[in-house]
Protein backbone atom coordinates (compact mmCIF):
# COMPACT_ATOMS: atom_id res chain seq x y z
CA UNK A 1 0.00 0.00 0.00
CA UNK A 2 2.59 2.48 0.90
CA UNK A 3 4.77 1.81 -1.28
CA UNK A 4 1.88 1.96 -4.37
CA UNK A 5 1.66 5.28 -2.58
CA UNK A 6 5.04 6.45 -2.63
CA UNK A 7 5.33 5.32 -6.55
CA UNK A 8 2.16 7.16 -7.41
CA UNK A 9 3.50 10.37 -5.82
CA UNK A 10 7.38 10.24 -6.85
CA UNK A 11 5.48 9.29 -10.73
CA UNK A 12 3.54 12.56 -10.38
CA UNK A 13 6.47 14.55 -9.24
CA UNK A 14 8.00 13.60 -11.71
CA UNK A 15 5.04 14.53 -14.57
CA UNK A 16 5.01 17.85 -12.74
CA UNK A 17 9.04 18.37 -12.56
CA UNK A 18 9.14 17.55 -16.61
CA UNK A 19 5.27 19.24 -17.33
CA UNK A 20 5.68 22.59 -14.79
CA UNK A 21 8.19 24.60 -16.84
CA UNK A 22 6.87 23.47 -19.95
CA UNK A 23 3.43 24.34 -19.02
CA UNK A 24 4.60 27.90 -17.80
CA UNK A 25 6.64 28.45 -21.49
CA UNK A 26 3.31 27.21 -23.29
CA UNK A 27 1.66 29.87 -21.26
CA UNK A 28 4.24 32.76 -21.85
CA UNK A 29 4.45 32.09 -25.85
CA UNK A 30 1.09 31.06 -26.51
CA UNK A 31 -1.29 32.79 -24.75
CA UNK A 32 -3.77 32.12 -27.54
CA UNK A 33 -5.37 28.50 -27.93
CA UNK A 34 -3.92 26.62 -31.32
CA UNK A 35 -6.65 24.69 -31.12
CA UNK A 36 -10.13 25.84 -32.33
CA UNK A 37 -13.52 24.56 -32.55
CA UNK A 38 -16.13 24.39 -34.84
CA UNK A 39 -19.35 25.29 -33.91
CA UNK A 40 -21.90 23.00 -32.24
CA UNK A 41 -24.56 21.69 -34.81
CA UNK A 42 -25.84 18.27 -35.74
CA UNK A 43 -22.82 17.48 -37.77
CA UNK A 44 -20.44 18.77 -35.63
CA UNK A 45 -18.72 15.78 -34.64
CA UNK A 46 -18.72 14.25 -37.79
CA UNK A 47 -17.28 17.45 -39.42
CA UNK A 48 -14.29 17.03 -36.98
CA UNK A 49 -13.81 13.68 -38.01
CA UNK A 50 -13.81 13.91 -41.68
CA UNK A 51 -11.92 17.45 -41.98
CA UNK A 52 -9.40 17.98 -38.96
CA UNK A 53 -7.68 14.60 -40.45
CA UNK A 54 -5.95 16.64 -42.37
CA UNK A 55 -5.98 20.07 -41.40
CA UNK A 56 -7.43 22.53 -38.31
CA UNK A 57 -11.13 24.02 -37.72
CA UNK A 58 -9.92 27.89 -38.62
CA UNK A 59 -9.19 26.82 -42.18
CA UNK A 60 -12.84 25.95 -42.26
CA UNK A 61 -13.93 28.89 -39.92
CA UNK A 62 -12.10 31.26 -42.12
CA UNK A 63 -14.42 30.52 -45.14
CA UNK A 64 -17.49 32.29 -46.04
CA UNK A 65 -18.87 30.78 -49.33
CA UNK A 66 -22.26 30.44 -51.05
CA UNK A 67 -24.11 26.96 -50.72
CA UNK A 68 -22.32 26.07 -54.44
CA UNK A 69 -19.20 26.81 -53.62
CA UNK A 70 -19.09 24.38 -50.46
CA UNK A 71 -20.99 21.54 -52.31
CA UNK A 72 -17.15 21.97 -54.64
CA UNK A 73 -15.31 22.49 -51.18
CA UNK A 74 -16.76 18.94 -50.16
CA UNK A 75 -16.84 16.79 -52.93
CA UNK A 76 -13.19 18.15 -53.39
CA UNK A 77 -11.86 17.37 -50.37
CA UNK A 78 -13.70 13.57 -50.35
CA UNK A 79 -11.98 13.17 -53.99
CA UNK A 80 -8.59 14.13 -51.81
CA UNK A 81 -9.29 11.49 -48.99
CA UNK A 82 -12.03 12.92 -46.73
CA UNK A 83 -14.13 10.29 -45.99
CA UNK A 84 -17.93 11.39 -46.38
CA UNK A 85 -20.23 8.86 -45.87
CA UNK A 86 -22.82 8.92 -48.89
CA UNK A 87 -25.21 9.83 -46.45
CA UNK A 88 -24.04 12.38 -44.84
CA UNK A 89 -22.93 14.76 -47.79
CA UNK A 90 -25.86 16.72 -47.66
CA UNK A 91 -25.43 17.09 -44.26
CA UNK A 92 -21.98 18.00 -43.96
CA UNK A 93 -23.13 20.71 -47.02
CA UNK A 94 -25.56 22.13 -44.83
CA UNK A 95 -23.86 22.61 -41.50
CA UNK A 96 -20.77 24.51 -43.71
CA UNK A 97 -23.44 26.37 -45.75
CA UNK A 98 -25.09 27.48 -43.11
CA UNK A 99 -22.26 28.49 -40.70
CA UNK A 100 -19.67 29.92 -42.86
CA UNK A 101 -22.42 31.71 -45.72
CA UNK A 102 -20.96 35.18 -46.97
CA UNK A 103 -23.70 36.48 -45.00
CA UNK A 104 -21.52 35.92 -41.67
CA UNK A 105 -19.49 38.64 -39.91
CA UNK A 106 -15.70 38.41 -40.92
CA UNK A 107 -13.54 35.73 -38.95
CA UNK A 108 -10.73 37.57 -36.82
CA UNK A 109 -7.91 35.85 -37.04
CA UNK A 110 -5.60 35.42 -33.39
CA UNK A 111 -1.97 35.90 -33.56
CA UNK A 112 0.76 34.09 -32.76
CA UNK A 113 2.64 35.90 -28.93
CA UNK A 114 4.79 38.38 -30.05
CA UNK A 115 7.81 39.62 -29.09
CA UNK A 116 10.96 42.28 -30.10
CA UNK A 117 12.41 40.30 -32.74
CA UNK A 118 16.05 41.42 -33.74
CA UNK A 119 15.74 42.99 -37.01
CA UNK A 120 17.43 41.64 -39.39
CA UNK A 121 17.24 44.73 -41.96
CA UNK A 122 20.91 45.31 -42.89
CA UNK A 123 22.19 42.84 -45.58
CA UNK A 124 25.08 40.62 -44.12
CA UNK B 1 15.05 14.24 -34.43
CA UNK B 2 11.71 14.97 -33.53
CA UNK B 3 13.31 14.93 -29.61
CA UNK B 4 10.18 17.21 -29.28
CA UNK B 5 7.46 14.58 -30.29
CA UNK B 6 9.09 12.00 -28.61
CA UNK B 7 9.59 14.11 -25.33
CA UNK B 8 5.47 15.24 -25.82
CA UNK B 9 5.01 11.77 -26.23
CA UNK B 10 7.03 10.10 -23.15
CA UNK B 11 4.90 12.96 -21.79
CA UNK B 12 1.76 11.85 -22.45
CA UNK B 13 2.16 8.27 -21.07
CA UNK B 14 3.92 9.56 -17.74
CA UNK B 15 1.37 11.92 -16.97
CA UNK B 16 -1.74 9.48 -18.54
CA UNK B 17 0.02 7.02 -15.56
CA UNK B 18 -0.20 9.41 -13.17
CA UNK B 19 -3.72 10.75 -13.92
CA UNK B 20 -2.41 14.33 -14.30
CA UNK B 21 -1.98 17.65 -15.82
CA UNK B 22 -4.50 17.03 -18.60
CA UNK B 23 -4.67 20.80 -19.25
CA UNK B 24 -1.15 20.75 -20.17
CA UNK B 25 -1.58 17.69 -22.46
CA UNK B 26 -4.66 19.30 -23.75
CA UNK B 27 -2.75 22.55 -25.01
CA UNK B 28 0.54 20.67 -26.48
CA UNK B 29 -1.28 17.62 -28.04
CA UNK B 30 -4.56 19.17 -29.50
CA UNK B 31 -6.10 16.49 -32.36
CA UNK B 32 -3.06 14.19 -31.33
CA UNK B 33 -0.37 16.52 -33.46
CA UNK B 34 3.23 17.94 -31.83
CA UNK B 35 2.99 21.99 -32.43
CA UNK B 36 6.01 23.23 -34.50
CA UNK B 37 4.21 26.64 -34.50
CA UNK B 38 6.64 29.58 -34.20
CA UNK B 39 4.76 31.22 -31.43
CA UNK B 40 6.66 34.72 -30.72
CA UNK B 41 6.10 36.36 -33.63
CA UNK B 42 3.12 38.12 -33.59
CA UNK B 43 1.94 36.92 -36.81
CA UNK B 44 -1.31 36.60 -37.57
CA UNK B 45 -2.58 33.23 -37.33
CA UNK B 46 -4.40 31.76 -41.11
CA UNK B 47 -3.61 28.58 -39.57
CA UNK B 48 -1.10 26.10 -37.99
CA UNK B 49 -1.80 22.97 -39.03
CA UNK B 50 -1.06 23.62 -41.90
CA UNK B 51 1.14 26.29 -41.50
CA UNK B 52 0.50 29.77 -42.73
CA UNK B 53 1.11 32.87 -41.10
CA UNK B 54 0.26 36.29 -42.25
CA UNK B 55 2.26 39.30 -41.52
CA UNK B 56 0.71 41.96 -40.25
CA UNK B 57 1.50 44.96 -42.34
CA UNK B 58 2.83 47.34 -39.65
CA UNK B 59 5.27 44.84 -40.33
CA UNK B 60 6.15 46.77 -43.59
CA UNK B 61 8.58 48.91 -42.52
CA UNK B 62 11.96 47.49 -43.24
CA UNK B 63 13.41 46.73 -46.88
CA UNK B 64 14.15 43.59 -45.60
CA UNK B 65 11.67 41.69 -43.64
CA UNK B 66 13.05 39.77 -40.86
CA UNK B 67 12.19 35.66 -40.90
CA UNK B 68 10.56 36.00 -37.76
CA UNK B 69 8.59 38.44 -39.20
CA UNK B 70 8.01 36.57 -42.91
CA UNK B 71 4.61 35.17 -43.73
CA UNK B 72 4.46 31.57 -44.39
CA UNK B 73 2.46 29.84 -46.79
CA UNK B 74 2.15 25.67 -46.44
CA UNK B 75 -0.24 23.97 -48.50
CA UNK B 76 1.00 20.44 -46.72
CA UNK B 77 2.39 19.43 -43.45
CA UNK B 78 5.89 20.41 -43.51
CA UNK B 79 8.65 17.73 -43.45
CA UNK B 80 8.62 15.85 -39.78
CA UNK B 81 12.26 15.26 -40.37
CA UNK B 82 14.90 16.83 -42.17
CA UNK B 83 18.43 15.50 -42.07
CA UNK B 84 21.23 17.70 -43.51
CA UNK B 85 23.57 14.64 -43.56
CA UNK B 86 21.03 12.45 -45.47
CA UNK B 87 19.21 15.63 -47.19
CA UNK B 88 20.13 14.76 -51.32
CA UNK B 89 19.01 16.94 -54.76
CA UNK B 90 18.41 14.91 -57.46
CA UNK B 91 18.49 16.34 -61.10
CA UNK B 92 17.21 14.37 -63.88
CA UNK B 93 14.61 13.88 -66.32
CA UNK B 94 15.54 15.89 -70.22
CA UNK B 95 19.34 15.86 -69.47
CA UNK B 96 22.54 13.93 -70.55
CA UNK B 97 23.95 13.38 -66.90
CA UNK B 98 21.35 13.02 -64.49
CA UNK B 99 23.10 13.82 -60.71
CA UNK B 100 22.57 13.99 -57.21
CA UNK B 101 24.14 16.59 -55.16
CA UNK B 102 24.49 16.59 -50.67
CA UNK B 103 24.13 19.84 -49.27
CA UNK B 104 28.12 19.56 -48.52
CA UNK B 105 28.18 19.28 -52.93
CA UNK B 106 25.89 22.06 -53.45
CA UNK B 107 27.69 24.76 -50.98
CA UNK B 108 30.56 24.04 -52.94
CA UNK B 109 28.80 25.62 -56.09
CA UNK B 110 29.28 29.53 -56.29
CA UNK B 111 26.67 31.05 -54.59
CA UNK B 112 24.48 34.64 -55.86
CA UNK B 113 22.43 36.34 -54.08
CA UNK B 114 18.89 38.17 -55.10
CA UNK B 115 16.78 40.43 -52.70
CA UNK B 116 13.24 39.44 -53.62
CA UNK B 117 9.57 40.20 -52.75
CA UNK B 118 7.72 37.01 -52.44
CA UNK B 119 4.23 37.21 -52.62
CA UNK B 120 1.37 34.66 -51.74
CA UNK B 121 -0.49 34.49 -55.34
CA UNK B 122 -3.62 34.37 -52.88
CA UNK B 123 -2.35 37.51 -51.10
CA UNK B 124 -5.61 39.85 -50.40
CA UNK B 125 -7.89 36.84 -51.23
CA UNK B 126 -10.35 37.86 -48.71
CA UNK B 127 -10.24 41.33 -49.69
CA UNK B 128 -12.48 39.58 -53.12
CA UNK B 129 -15.83 39.79 -53.58
CA UNK B 130 -17.51 37.72 -54.14
CA UNK B 131 -15.85 35.26 -51.48
CA UNK B 132 -13.95 32.22 -52.77
CA UNK B 133 -12.24 29.37 -50.95
CA UNK B 134 -8.85 29.18 -49.78
CA UNK B 135 -6.84 31.22 -47.47
CA UNK B 136 -8.66 34.17 -46.62
CA UNK B 137 -5.05 35.97 -46.62
CA UNK B 138 -5.37 40.05 -46.11
CA UNK B 139 -2.49 42.11 -47.43
CA UNK B 140 0.74 40.54 -45.52
CA UNK B 141 1.64 37.58 -47.16
CA UNK B 142 3.93 39.09 -48.79
CA UNK B 143 7.73 39.91 -48.18
CA UNK B 144 10.84 40.92 -48.99
CA UNK B 145 14.72 38.83 -48.25
CA UNK B 146 18.00 38.31 -49.38
CA UNK B 147 18.38 34.97 -50.49
CA UNK B 148 21.33 33.12 -51.25
CA UNK B 149 21.95 30.20 -53.31
CA UNK B 150 23.68 28.54 -56.43
CA UNK B 151 21.88 29.67 -59.79
CA UNK B 152 19.40 26.99 -61.17
CA UNK B 153 21.29 27.40 -64.27
CA UNK B 154 24.68 25.94 -62.61
CA UNK B 155 23.56 22.75 -61.91
CA UNK B 156 21.29 22.18 -64.52
CA UNK B 157 24.53 22.93 -66.63
CA UNK B 158 26.01 20.27 -64.74
CA UNK B 159 23.45 17.92 -65.47
CA UNK B 160 23.56 19.26 -69.51
CA UNK B 161 19.96 19.45 -70.84
CA UNK B 162 18.91 18.00 -73.71
CA UNK B 163 17.09 20.19 -76.36
CA UNK B 164 13.80 18.81 -75.87
CA UNK B 165 14.10 20.14 -72.15
CA UNK B 166 11.11 23.10 -71.84
CA UNK B 167 10.06 23.28 -68.54
CA UNK B 168 11.92 22.74 -65.19
CA UNK B 169 10.06 20.42 -62.23
CA UNK B 170 10.17 21.10 -58.48
CA UNK B 171 9.62 18.61 -55.84
CA UNK B 172 9.43 19.19 -52.03
CA UNK B 173 9.57 16.96 -49.53
CA UNK B 174 5.87 18.08 -47.79
CA UNK B 175 4.36 15.80 -46.08
CA UNK B 176 1.07 14.78 -48.13
CA UNK B 177 -2.07 14.01 -45.96
CA UNK B 178 -4.74 11.82 -47.47
CA UNK B 179 -5.03 11.70 -51.41
CA UNK B 180 -4.14 15.16 -51.76
CA UNK B 181 -2.16 15.73 -55.21
CA UNK B 182 1.75 16.37 -54.19
CA UNK B 183 2.23 19.95 -54.81
CA UNK B 184 4.58 19.59 -57.59
CA UNK B 185 5.14 22.40 -59.76
CA UNK B 186 7.29 23.75 -62.71
CA UNK B 187 8.55 26.60 -64.64
CA UNK B 188 9.79 27.16 -68.32
CA UNK B 189 13.32 26.73 -69.27
CA UNK B 190 13.75 30.23 -70.16
CA UNK B 191 12.48 31.16 -66.23
CA UNK B 192 14.28 28.57 -65.35
CA UNK B 193 18.06 29.55 -66.78
CA UNK B 194 17.83 33.05 -65.52
CA UNK B 195 21.04 33.85 -63.83
CA UNK B 196 18.71 34.95 -60.84
CA UNK B 197 16.53 31.81 -60.70
CA UNK B 198 18.61 30.09 -57.66
CA UNK B 199 18.33 27.07 -55.16
CA UNK B 200 17.99 29.19 -52.27
CA UNK B 201 20.08 27.49 -49.06
CA UNK B 202 19.84 31.17 -47.26
CA UNK B 203 17.34 33.72 -46.46
CA UNK B 204 18.46 37.31 -45.05
CA UNK B 205 21.88 35.87 -44.48
CA UNK B 206 21.31 32.60 -42.33
CA UNK B 207 20.49 29.15 -43.95
CA UNK B 208 16.78 28.26 -44.04
CA UNK B 209 14.51 28.10 -41.30
CA UNK B 210 12.36 25.12 -41.61
CA UNK B 211 8.95 26.88 -42.50
CA UNK B 212 11.22 28.67 -45.22
CA UNK B 213 12.14 25.36 -46.33
CA UNK B 214 15.42 24.12 -45.24
CA UNK B 215 17.78 23.05 -46.51
CA UNK B 216 17.08 24.32 -49.61
CA UNK B 217 14.00 25.82 -51.79
CA UNK B 218 13.71 27.14 -55.12
CA UNK B 219 13.76 31.05 -55.95
CA UNK B 220 12.23 32.08 -58.84
CA UNK B 221 11.97 36.51 -58.37
CA UNK B 222 9.03 37.90 -59.38
CA UNK B 223 7.21 35.01 -59.59
CA UNK B 224 4.29 34.18 -57.23
CA UNK B 225 5.51 32.33 -54.30
CA UNK B 226 3.81 29.03 -55.15
CA UNK B 227 7.19 29.10 -57.89
CA UNK B 228 9.29 29.20 -55.31
CA UNK B 229 8.87 25.39 -54.49
CA UNK B 230 10.44 24.70 -50.82
CA UNK B 231 12.06 21.68 -48.98
CA UNK B 232 13.23 21.13 -52.42
CA UNK B 233 14.44 17.71 -53.29
CA UNK B 234 14.27 16.81 -57.13
CA UNK B 235 14.30 18.90 -59.67
CA UNK B 236 13.65 17.25 -63.15
CA UNK B 237 13.60 18.71 -66.64
CA UNK B 238 10.28 18.05 -69.07
CA UNK B 239 9.56 18.45 -71.95
CA UNK B 240 6.24 20.32 -71.67
CA UNK B 241 4.67 21.78 -68.59
CA UNK B 242 4.09 19.53 -65.60
CA UNK B 243 0.72 18.32 -65.67
CA UNK B 244 -0.70 18.25 -61.97
CA UNK B 245 -3.15 19.55 -59.98
CA UNK B 246 -1.32 23.05 -58.71
CA UNK B 247 -0.20 23.31 -62.51
CA UNK B 248 -4.20 22.63 -63.87
CA UNK B 249 -6.29 23.25 -62.37
CA UNK B 250 -4.48 25.16 -59.52
CA UNK B 251 -2.60 28.63 -60.10
CA UNK B 252 -4.43 29.44 -63.06
CA UNK B 253 -6.16 32.81 -64.47
CA UNK B 254 -8.89 33.30 -67.31
CA UNK B 255 -7.59 34.26 -70.18
CA UNK B 256 -10.37 37.14 -70.37
CA UNK B 257 -12.16 39.02 -67.50
CA UNK B 258 -15.12 37.45 -65.87
CA UNK B 259 -18.17 38.52 -64.27
CA UNK B 260 -17.35 38.05 -60.54
CA UNK B 261 -19.05 34.58 -59.41
CA UNK B 262 -18.49 32.53 -62.62
CA UNK B 263 -17.03 29.92 -63.36
CA UNK B 264 -14.28 29.45 -65.84
CA UNK B 265 -13.31 26.45 -68.05
CA UNK B 266 -9.67 25.32 -67.70
CA UNK B 267 -9.40 25.62 -71.27
CA UNK B 268 -9.83 29.31 -70.93
CA UNK B 269 -7.24 29.78 -68.51
CA UNK B 270 -3.13 30.28 -67.62
CA UNK B 271 -0.70 30.04 -65.43
CA UNK B 272 -0.10 32.91 -62.52
CA UNK B 273 3.81 33.43 -63.53
CA UNK B 274 4.53 37.14 -62.86
CA UNK B 275 3.47 39.34 -59.92
CA UNK B 276 1.17 42.07 -60.76
CA UNK B 277 1.83 45.82 -59.30
CA UNK B 278 0.70 46.23 -56.02
CA UNK B 279 1.03 48.74 -52.63
CA UNK B 280 0.66 48.24 -49.03
CA UNK B 281 -0.05 51.04 -46.70
CA UNK B 282 2.07 50.15 -43.10
CA UNK B 283 1.26 53.04 -41.50
CA UNK B 284 -0.84 55.06 -39.67
CA UNK B 285 -2.64 51.74 -39.00
CA UNK B 286 -6.54 51.15 -40.03
CA UNK B 287 -8.94 52.20 -37.80
CA UNK B 288 -6.21 54.24 -35.45
CA UNK B 289 -6.66 57.90 -34.53
CA UNK B 290 -4.20 60.60 -34.48
CA UNK B 291 -3.45 64.35 -33.97
CA UNK B 292 -3.61 66.75 -36.31
CA UNK B 293 -0.56 68.04 -38.11
CA UNK B 294 1.92 66.10 -39.65
CA UNK B 295 1.17 62.86 -39.88
CA UNK B 296 3.78 60.11 -41.94
CA UNK B 297 2.27 57.64 -44.43
CA UNK B 298 4.40 54.46 -45.31
CA UNK B 299 4.41 51.07 -46.82
CA UNK B 300 5.81 49.23 -49.55
CA UNK B 301 5.07 48.65 -53.32
CA UNK B 302 6.40 46.27 -55.61
CA UNK B 303 5.52 44.62 -59.24
CA UNK B 304 7.36 41.23 -59.65
CA UNK B 305 9.55 41.65 -62.67
CA UNK B 306 8.68 45.40 -63.49
CA UNK B 307 10.07 48.34 -61.57
CA UNK B 308 8.08 50.60 -59.63
CA UNK B 309 8.17 54.40 -61.01
CA UNK B 310 5.92 56.24 -58.29
CA UNK B 311 3.61 55.27 -55.56
CA UNK B 312 0.54 58.22 -55.04
CA UNK B 313 -1.48 58.51 -52.22
CA UNK B 314 -4.84 60.13 -51.76
CA UNK B 315 -6.21 61.60 -48.49
CA UNK B 316 -9.07 62.80 -49.72
CA UNK B 317 -10.76 59.39 -49.91
CA UNK B 318 -9.31 59.98 -53.92
CA UNK B 319 -9.93 62.84 -55.17
CA UNK B 320 -7.04 63.97 -55.22
CA UNK B 321 -3.16 62.08 -55.60
CA UNK B 322 0.45 63.22 -54.33
CA UNK B 323 3.54 61.46 -55.14
CA UNK B 324 5.07 59.64 -52.17
CA UNK B 325 9.16 59.71 -51.59
CA UNK B 326 10.35 56.25 -52.69
CA UNK B 327 13.67 54.45 -50.76
CA UNK B 328 16.80 54.07 -51.39
CA UNK B 329 17.13 50.83 -51.05
CA UNK B 330 16.06 49.06 -54.37
CA UNK B 331 16.62 45.74 -56.27
CA UNK B 332 15.44 44.18 -59.52
CA UNK B 333 12.68 42.29 -57.68
CA UNK B 334 12.53 44.28 -54.75
CA UNK B 335 9.49 46.04 -53.32
CA UNK B 336 9.96 49.77 -52.72
CA UNK B 337 9.52 51.55 -49.49
CA UNK B 338 7.18 55.05 -49.53
CA UNK B 339 6.37 57.62 -47.28
CA UNK B 340 4.47 60.80 -47.65
CA UNK B 341 4.50 63.47 -44.89
CA UNK B 342 0.80 64.82 -44.91
CA UNK B 343 0.35 67.88 -43.18
CA UNK B 344 -2.95 67.16 -42.06
CA UNK B 345 -4.99 70.53 -40.76
CA UNK B 346 -8.26 69.28 -39.43
CA UNK B 347 -9.77 66.84 -37.65
CA UNK B 348 -12.47 64.32 -38.63
CA UNK B 349 -12.38 61.21 -40.19
CA UNK B 350 -10.21 60.24 -43.76
CA UNK B 351 -9.66 57.74 -45.88
CA UNK B 352 -6.05 57.37 -46.90
CA UNK B 353 -5.23 55.53 -50.02
CA UNK B 354 -1.63 54.61 -52.04
CA UNK B 355 -1.52 53.46 -55.63
CA UNK B 356 1.77 52.12 -57.26
CA UNK B 357 2.41 52.11 -61.05
CA UNK B 358 5.61 50.28 -62.69
CA UNK B 359 7.75 50.89 -65.60
CA UNK B 360 5.33 48.10 -67.66
CA UNK B 361 2.30 51.18 -67.10
CA UNK B 362 0.53 48.96 -64.99
CA UNK B 363 -1.25 51.19 -62.00
CA UNK B 364 -3.45 49.57 -59.35
CA UNK B 365 -6.91 49.26 -60.31
CA UNK B 366 -9.83 50.58 -57.56
CA UNK B 367 -11.59 47.35 -58.18
CA UNK B 368 -9.33 44.66 -59.50
CA UNK B 369 -10.63 41.57 -62.07
CA UNK B 370 -12.19 39.41 -59.98
CA UNK B 371 -11.12 35.20 -60.66
CA UNK B 372 -12.33 32.52 -58.96
CA UNK B 373 -9.19 31.12 -57.30
CA UNK B 374 -9.03 34.94 -55.60
CA UNK B 375 -5.09 35.33 -57.21
CA UNK B 376 -3.32 38.52 -57.21
CA UNK B 377 -5.67 40.98 -55.72
CA UNK B 378 -4.10 43.86 -56.30
CA UNK B 379 -6.79 47.03 -55.67
CA UNK B 380 -5.39 50.47 -54.15
CA UNK B 381 -4.83 50.27 -50.66
CA UNK B 382 -6.76 51.97 -47.97
CA UNK B 383 -6.87 52.74 -44.46
CA UNK B 384 -9.07 54.90 -42.57
CA UNK B 385 -8.11 56.93 -39.69
CA UNK B 386 -9.44 59.31 -37.31
CA UNK B 387 -7.53 62.76 -36.75
CA UNK B 388 -8.53 64.71 -33.50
Amino acid sequence: MWHKIIRDISQLCLVLTIALPFEMWAQKSAPTSLSADLPAGPMQAKAVTVCMECHEARIILQQRLSKAAWTKEVDKMTKWGAVVEPADRDALIDYLSTNFSPDKPAYEPPRTAGHKSSPENTLK
Amino acid sequence: MNSRRDFLKRLSGAALAAGAVPRLLAWALPQGQTLEVPGEDGMILRSFRFVDLESPVEYFNTWLTPVPHFFVRNHMHEPSEVNADDWRLSIGGEVEKPLTLSLRELSKIRTHSVVNTLECAGNGRGLQRPQVPGVQWGKGAVGTAQFSGPRLRDVLQRAAIKSTGKHVMFRGLDEIPGKVPPFIRSIPIEKALDADTLIATHMNGSPLSKHHGFPSRALVPGWIGAASCKWLTEIKVLETEFAGNFMNPGYRLPNQPVKPGDTVKPEDTHPVTALGVNSVIAGPSDGSSAKTGKVIVNGAAWAGEADITKVEISTDGGSTWNSARLGREQARYAWRLWSYEWNAGQSGDYTILSRATDNQGRTQPAIPAWNPSGYLYNAVDQVKIHLA
